[in-house]
């Protein structure tokens, strides 16, 4: 932090835009308001924890796909009664809840959905299964192997027909290609939002982009405040700066362009994303499960089978888990040259094996190719490391401001 | 032009006063690190201006960094004590390319450009292993002071192995080697091996030469040799290890200054 005087105070220049983001403040009361109503019309809850799970098929079932991924420190420790404390605290705090039973949407879920991705995962996935109804999907690793696609679409044809036994019902092609228009709408609209931050000076931080989102698809309201926020922001180039998202100081001078890459970083665990922005910057892109990785490819709407076309898209998803990952360095060198960023931010949730390891490759991205310094933060979802992290973060950006000034 | 630089370390304060034209360190002073960490730093500033025989207005620029810099509301600014140690090891050994610095609560690996602009830098994550606390914790436990703990390690021909890497292990594991009759200076050696085994690791395949140490840990002699062992090249001990921080606050805040007289 170079400058302490503020700057100039952020202002409310758009209203609808504002209301946009205040909108998704609230999105888990949303979320809880609409599953509760979507319940009692009889429509069924399923849990998903993982990008890789094929929405559209759970939509078309005629069921409420909601995300359970934790991202609370406080049910960690009741975790650790079952699992080790050295594993990723999105496992952790994710099972967590469902020891507290302080998730009411794990606690809804008539099936939790679930693949085997990495380790970590898999195996508390076994120790849920315990108490919760629960479908795994088979999915394959190897990337390049044309099979995998094969095998990954046959699970996806069994997961079809478990959905339509399980809640009595058909999933036609019909409802197929209406639950693939409306997640494709939903991408292209966050899409949007996020590509707003190509500009010089973007209209949002990434803290508040990042709210731009929805624990539930689909959710024909939320569509509606995306096109708000979109047509507002892209209308005036103002901001949407919002009361309540105070955590990101808006009146420091954001000099810094940050692509941030790595793990996701689930709703509530937001905090070294704060700490970056807070250091004076502002993160242009996300290349995590929770920011473009998912949104980047639609659903071909064109193709005639609906259910080949879904394992397609979601197989295409460059997530460490796969071997090897190379769809991951193709990402992020067209986010490099579409958002322009100074340098490359990494996180890591410790012991996450997949993509510690693979961040030396990520690293070395940066560094040779992109011509981009690379910060690697492992860390938790405790705030005990925050100052560490920041002193990280700002020097790393006293040496890219250095660096400028020649 | 005079002016200061304070690093508000994890451990103590340090503080220095420089004459940024003739490059001279006219006082230096430290104390020890505590919950009211500005009226400390207050007082140390203080006490080293009138060591100085100077007063707060003659000061043209101040610096805070370290740990606790934002808590030091008399600084003009921060800068993190990644910059300030580059700029302050920069400033006594202008060759150096690596930097080692290790503190009380953490290590970093400094890598220096020409011109002694930081390249690159890595620094420990949450585990203490690597830093100063790791050797306190040792002192702690075998009754010893510092100094005697590396005149110790001096002693041994052949340093334990230490293969825990968690300082709170690392405890249970030194107790049982001193249970076994391992002599305590093999096992002194042995944490200084281990300290810096870790952060050679920290540095990764990168380490330039020349390399210079700095930080508190730095004045224990065994660590420097530890570090060259394991790092296979000469690793030199710059003077004042611990007033780096501070002293690069100071040249940072002469910079600063001149600029904006400019
Ligand atoms: S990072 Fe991988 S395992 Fe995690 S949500 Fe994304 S796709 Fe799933
Ligand atoms: S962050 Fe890593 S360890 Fe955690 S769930 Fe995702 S892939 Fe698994």
């Amino acid at each position: 932090m170079e400058c302490r005087s503020s700057g100039p105070q952020p202002s409310v220049s758009n209203a609808s835009a504002g209301a946009a983001l205040r909108w998704f403040e609230d999105m888990i009361d949303h979320c809880y308001d609409y599953a509760e109503a979507a319940r009692a019309q009889g429509r069924p809850v399923v849990g998903i924890m993982c990008e890789f799970t094929p929405r559209e098929i759970i939509l078309a079932a005629g069921a409420v796909p909601v995300c359970l991924c934790g991202g609370s420190a406080a049910t960690i420790p009741p975790a650790e009664q079952f699992l080790p404390a050295n594993l990723c605290p999105l496992i952790k705090s994710t099972f967590g809840y469902q020891v507290t039973g302080k998730n009411p949407f794990l606690n809804w879920a008539d099936l939790v959905v679930a693949e085997t991705t990495c380790d970590g995962k898999k195996k508390m996935f076994e120790l849920m299964g315990a108490a919760k109804p629960m479908y795994v999907l088979e999915l394959p690793h190897k990337a390049e192997n044309a099979a995998a696609l094969e095998h990954w679409t046959q699970e996806l044809h069994k997961f079809k027909a478990h959905l339509e036994e399980r809640f009595n019902t058909q999933i036609t092609e019909e409802k197929l290609r209406a639950a693939i228009q409306l997640m494709n709408r939903e991408r292209g609209l966050r899409r949007q939002l996020a590509d707003l931050m190509t500009q010089d000076q973007p209209p949002l931080t990434g803290r508040q982009l990042i709210e731009f989102k929805s624990i539930i698809s689909g959710i024909e309201a939320d569509l509606q405040q995306y096109e708000n926020g979109l047509k507002s922001l892209s209308a005036s180039g103002g901001d949407a700066s919002s009361p309540n998202v105070t955590a990101t100081k808006a009146s420091l001078p954001r000099e810094i362009r940050v692509l941030l890459t790595g793990v996701p970083i689930v709703h509530g665990a937001e905090r070294v994303l704060e700490l970056i922005e807070n250091a004076g910057a502002v993160v242009v892109a996300m290349e995590n499960c929770t920011g473009l990785k998912p949104i980047l490819e639609d659903v071909d709407a064109a193709d005639p089978a609906p259910i080949r076309a879904i394992a397609k898209k979601y197989y295409h998803l460059p997530c460490s888990v796969l071997t090897p990952n190379s769809g991951r360095f193709d990402t992020l060198r067209s986010l490099s040259a579409k958002f322009r960023p100074d340098c490359v931010i990494e996180i890591i949730w410790q012991a996450c094996l997949t993509y510690d390891i693979e961040s030396i490759q990520v690293r070395k991205l940066a560094e040779e190719e992109l011509k981009l310094p690379y910060l690697k933060i492992t860390t938790d979802y405790s705030p005990s490391d925050s100052a560490r992290i920041s002193a990280r973060v700002e020097a790393l950006f006293e040496t890219i401001k250095a660096k400028a000034k020649g | 032009m005079l002016c200061a630089g304070i690093d508000a370390g994890s451990r103590s304060i340090k503080a220095v006063l420089l004459d940024t034209d003739t490059g001279k360190i006219l006082a230096a002073g430290v104390s020890d690190q505590g919950v009211e960490q500005e009226r400390l730093a207050t007082e140390l500033f203080d006490k080293i201006l009138f060591e100085a025989g100077l007063e707060r207005a003659q000061i043209s620029g101040v610096i805070a960094t370290g740990y606790g810099r934002n808590a030091i509301r008399f600084a003009d600014t921060t800068i993190t004590e990644i910059t300030c140690h580059a700029r302050g090891v920069h400033q006594l050994a202008p060759e150096t390319r690596t930097i080692i610095e290790i503190g009380g609560q953490d290590s970093k690996v400094i890598s220096l450009e020409n011109g002694g602009r930081v390249r690159d830098f890595a620094m420990n994550d949450r585990c203490a292993a690597g830093t100063g606390r790791f050797l306190e914790m040792v002192a702690t436990r075998l009754n010893m002071n510092w100094s005697t703990l590396s005149e110790l390690a001096h002693q041994s021909q052949k340093p334990a192995l230490i293969s825990n890497m968690c300082v709170v292990f690392a405890e249970t594991e030194i107790i049982g080697l001193l249970a076994e009759g391992k002599p305590l200076a093999d096992v002194v050696a042995g944490v200084q091996k281990a300290i810096a085994t870790r952060v050679a690791a920290l540095a990764g395949r990168s380490v330039a030469s020349p390399v210079y140490f700095t930080g508190g840990v730095a004045l224990q002699p065994g660590m420097a040799r530890a570090l060259e062992e394991v790092l296979a090249c000469p690793v030199g001990v710059v003077s004042q290890p611990q007033f780096t921080g501070a002293l690069g606050a100071a040249v940072l805040a002469g910079e600063r200054a001149a600029r904006n007289n400019l």
